[in-house]
């Protein structure tokens, strides 16, 4: 019997850690190393090691496309919630019937392909396309409305594709919160802002977390949806990366900038893990 | 409708995440070779669409892709979860973290590690480069949707069966597996969906004899030159609602 | 339960054996985007029972780099532009072709053959050709508003213009503007033209490639565009005109090569072989709408489209143009370095 327990669990354990390690873990050594290695025309990846490409980014270019990346996603992610927010709590608060219906058509988007969602999102932003025709057709505006091909189009195509991702862990977590503290709350006096300051936004604030997270992280590397409705003109560091990659050929320099950006995340997260820490409820997806 | 203002919000949030998706159904009607502009009803571009013997193949592979990544991913995911839950081992700290660690790092840094991984081990881009990349991407999701899960099981069960003489391996197949099967399910299909959506790390890895639907789509919408993309979303739109439904009311039978 | 998983492990693994282990004749090509119609790929399979794969790109820098970053080859036709075939002969990537096999080879015009970036026509048969000019729509800015390159600097074309996505053609438009070559490689004149180009970004909306829908639904009203790109979209939308710059402008051309090692030579050489084919070599110009590189070919032509001006020049205006041609790696490295930051915002 003994001999059995062994054998079951040496199998499981090696199988993932084998899997884990070669697929996961020696990647990312490689990326680090690989960011400290030089190339040249005929090779892609050489000796000497250097700290060039780290210095590299340094440069003005670099910093900017750092700021502005972070920017966006942050903006991105506020955006998301402000409109997220009050949405999932009026759902999750709702009584009605059709609930079920509505949580199911929150879910559809969710799973729909995001390219697909970003392609949609190319028609409806053209100059000759539905938002600008509305807007003539009724008069508010003259002339075609330039909207594709501008960081506010980057901005509606990151937003419309990851407003589910918002909305999801918020309404799991706003179902949970306990009616009966809310309602203690009014028997003793507190009006709707000091409720919802004091009692269901800290409640709330593990849902906040999760799904700020689950929105920052991809909105800083989609590269498709700057390629897509911004133009080309590169602005986030998924292109950057993408670009170093499979256009540029420097793969040292491409591995660098994801070394950087991996260790902001990661000190991002660090912050989001400490915070949350006393906390029972850190439910992250 | 007692409550306008919130009411109108609830349908003005509603209309941003539908509106785009029913102009494109619209749009792919429209009789133009090129444009996105209306100019007529036409049903040519379904038409077209089951004609394109490539992109069926597309579609093909990434079915394959998704069906052998997903079991897989099932299959290792599930024994990681499980053993997590089960066995006190050297380094369980360790995988715990790694498994989180994979889950939030970026895709985009995911897929050039594995490029520059392929790179070096010389593997072919291709079939194996993106099933191996797949399995890796979907393990994370299986084991916590099979650990969400697992983490409500009664510790006592295990013990009695212990008791009563049952191997590790009889306990895998008669207790934890039907228990945790929906659980398996769940994650599988996460997985599958994961795997037929992905772009960014199939960007990195894929290679020219092996095209997925994704990369394909991606290329057809950056270069824009065929207009049956529009019904090919639609299809796949119809699909996946099809989808969602199916695994609603199935979910819906065994709470 | 155990069965279940069996099952499902063995229906998987076959699943795998039938598409990892397919069938072996193919071919795996990989052109520009726009210049191959399905549907000759269509034919060519179903002539010769070859299993095509089929791919496209819009640069040559992504081109070059999917074969570098595979260590093993795996493409067995790519289409570069002149400069590229040049660049990728000297680090030896590019088969000799034998053209022994090449029954259709005499179609090729001469006009294209034994340039400086393939002296001997070695590795490279061209396919088609080009010039790169301007392009605006008539309902927005007025007809022949517009004559060289420098006036698309005129602060009243703001976030209008549209450049293509390519680091050679958008600074030789810079160095012609500036007076010089447009295969300039001298490191001073680059950087000047790389700051001519800076003062263009306030103007720039976007760059892109593949712009046959932007053209048509005019998403860019004016800006810089391939000429058989800009025949097509007028079939669609009769407002575009195309413009032969007066300060000079770049015909291109893009030719077929092997890539060295390519996994399945002799099925190139059939494709290649075909494509040269008179009545294929039609069919190609007349889908692409590009110049053809076939001189067979374009006698064949209808001369609505031999005599327009849009597809083929006079000789006099082709007196403006200037052949691409190679500059060097370091010059070209140069450019993409700038190139990069300009994308960037500077």
């Amino acid at each position: 019997m003994k001999h059995h327990d062994r054998g079951l669990k040496h199998f499981s354990l090696s199988v993932i850690w084998l899997w884990l390690i070669v697929f996961a873990l020696l990647p990312f050594c490689l990326v680090t190393l690989a960011s400290f290695a030089s190339h040249d025309d005929t090779h892609l990846l050489k000796l000497p090691l250097t700290l060039a490409n780290y210095w590299q980014l340094n440069n003005a270019i670099y910093v900017k496309i750092f700021k502005q990346s972070f920017y966006i996603a942050g903006t991105c992610t506020l955006i998301c919630l402000l409109l997220g927010y009050p949405f999932a709590y009026a759902i999750a608060r709702m009584k009605h019937r059709f609930k079920g219906l509505l949580i199911l058509f929150i879910i559809i988007p969710f799973w729909t392909s995001s390219l697909i969602r970003t392609y949609s999102m190319i028609t409806m932003l053209k100059p000759k396309g539905i938002i600008s025709s509305a807007l003539m057709w009724s008069g508010i505006i003259s002339k075609p409305l330039p909207l594709l091909f501008t960081d506010t189009a980057v901005m509606i195509g990151l937003v419309y594709n990851l407003l589910p991702f918002m909305v999801l862990p918020l309404l799991t977590n706003i179902e949970r919160l306990d009616n009966r503290l809310i309602d203690a709350a009014r028997d003793l006096g507190a009006n709707r802002i000091t409720t919802f300051r004091k009692i269901i936004l800290p409640l709330t604030m593990p849902g906040i977390l999760s799904g700020c997270i689950l929105v920052f992280l991809p909105a800083m590397t989609i590269f498709y949806i700057p390629d897509l409705l911004g133009g080309s003109k590169s602005i986030l560091l998924g292109n950057l990366i993408q670009n170093q990659f499979l256009i540029a050929q420097n793969w040292p320099l491409g591995s660098a900038i994801s070394v950087v950006f991996t260790l902001l995340l990661a000190i991002l997260l660090l912050i989001y893990w400490r915070s949350t820490r006393d906390k029972e409820n850190r439910d992250l997806l | 409708m007692k409550n306008l203002p919130v009411t109108s919000y609830l349908t003005g949030i509603y209309l941003f995440f539908y509106i785009p998706i029913i102009v494109l159904v619209a749009y792919s009607f429209n009789d133009a070779q090129y444009s996105l502009v209306w100019h007529g009803f036409s049903m040519r571009w379904y038409h077209e669409l089951f004609q394109d013997g490539d992109l069926w193949i597309a579609v093909m592979h990434s079915l394959v892709l998704g069906v052998a990544a997903a079991t897989i991913a099932m299959c290792v995911g599930g024994l990681a979860a499980i053993s997590l839950f089960r066995y006190q081992f050297f380094g369980k700290r360790l995988l715990n973290g790694l498994i989180f660690i994979l889950i939030l790092s970026p895709d985009i840094v995911m897929g050039i590690s594995l490029l520059i991984l392929f790179s070096l081990l010389q593997v072919t881009l291709g079939f194996w480069s993106l099933l191996l990349a797949h399995i890796t991407f979907c393990i994370p999701f299986v084991v916590v949707t099979v650990n969400s899960r697992i983490v409500s099981f009664d510790q006592y069960i295990f013990e009695a069966a212990k008791d009563l003489g049952a191997t590790d391996t009889i306990i895998l197949s008669r207790i934890i597996l039907p228990l945790l099967w929906p659980a398996l399910f769940a994650g599988w299909l996460m997985s599958f969906t994961l795997s037929i959506d992905d772009v960014i790390i199939s960007y990195f890895v894929a290679g020219p004899d092996f095209e997925i639907l994704p990369l394909k789509i991606y290329s057809m919408v950056r270069l824009g030159v065929k207009p049956e993309i529009n019904a090919l979303c639609t299809v796949m739109f119809c699909l996946t609602l099809l989808l969602i439904l199916i695994s609603q009311f199935a979910l819906r039978k065994k709470p | 339960m155990i069965r279940i998983v069996l099952a499902v492990i063995v229906v998987t693994s076959s699943l795998i054996g039938s598409v990892a282990f397919a069938n072996e004749n193919t071919l795996n090509i990989y052109t520009w985007s726009g210049v191959i119609p399905d549907f000759i790929i269509r034919q060519f399979e179903k002539e010769t029972g070859i299993k095509v794969n089929f791919s496209t790109y819009d640069s040559n820098e992504i081109m070059y780099a999917k074969l570098k970053a595979d260590k093993n080859p795996s493409y067995d036709i790519v289409e570069p532009s002149s400069y590229y075939i040049d660049r990728m002969r000297r680090q030896d990537m590019l088969e000799t072709l034998d053209k022994t096999k090449l029954t259709n080879y005499k179609n090729l015009n001469p006009a294209f053959m034994h340039q400086a970036y393939d002296p001997q026509s070695s590795y490279s048969l061209p396919f088609i050709w080009g010039i790169t000019g301007i392009f605006l729509n008539k309902d927005y800015f007025p007809s022949n508003s517009i004559k060289r390159w420098s006036d698309l600097w005129n602060t009243k074309y703001v976030d209008q213009i549209m450049l293509l996505d390519d680091s050679r053609e958008v600074f030789s438009m810079a160095m012609r503007v500036l007076g010089y070559s447009a295969n300039d490689s001298d490191p001073e004149h680059i950087k000047e033209a790389y700051l001519k180009l800076k003062t263009l970004l306030p103007n720039i909306k976007i760059f892109n490639s593949a712009p046959i829908s932007i053209l048509i639904d005019e998403d860019a009203a004016v800006g810089m565009v391939w000429n058989g790109d800009l025949f097509k979209a007028k079939k669609e939308n009769s407002q575009l005109e195309f413009i032969y710059p007066k300060d000079g402008f770049v015909i291109w051309v893009d030719n077929f090569a092997i890539p060295k090692n390519a996994p399945h030579r002799e099925n190139a050489y059939k494709f290649l072989d075909f494509m040269m084919r008179v009545d294929i070599a039609k069919a190609v110009a007349l889908d692409n709408n590009f110049p053809t590189a076939n001189l067979a070919a374009q006698k064949t032509l209808p001369t609505e489209i031999r005599d327009n001006p849009t597809v083929y020049p006079s000789q006099d205006v082709l007196r403006l143009g200037e052949f691409q041609t190679d500059i060097g790696d370091a010059a070209l490295a140069l450019y993409e370095k700038y190139w990069e930051r300009l994308k960037m915002g500077g």
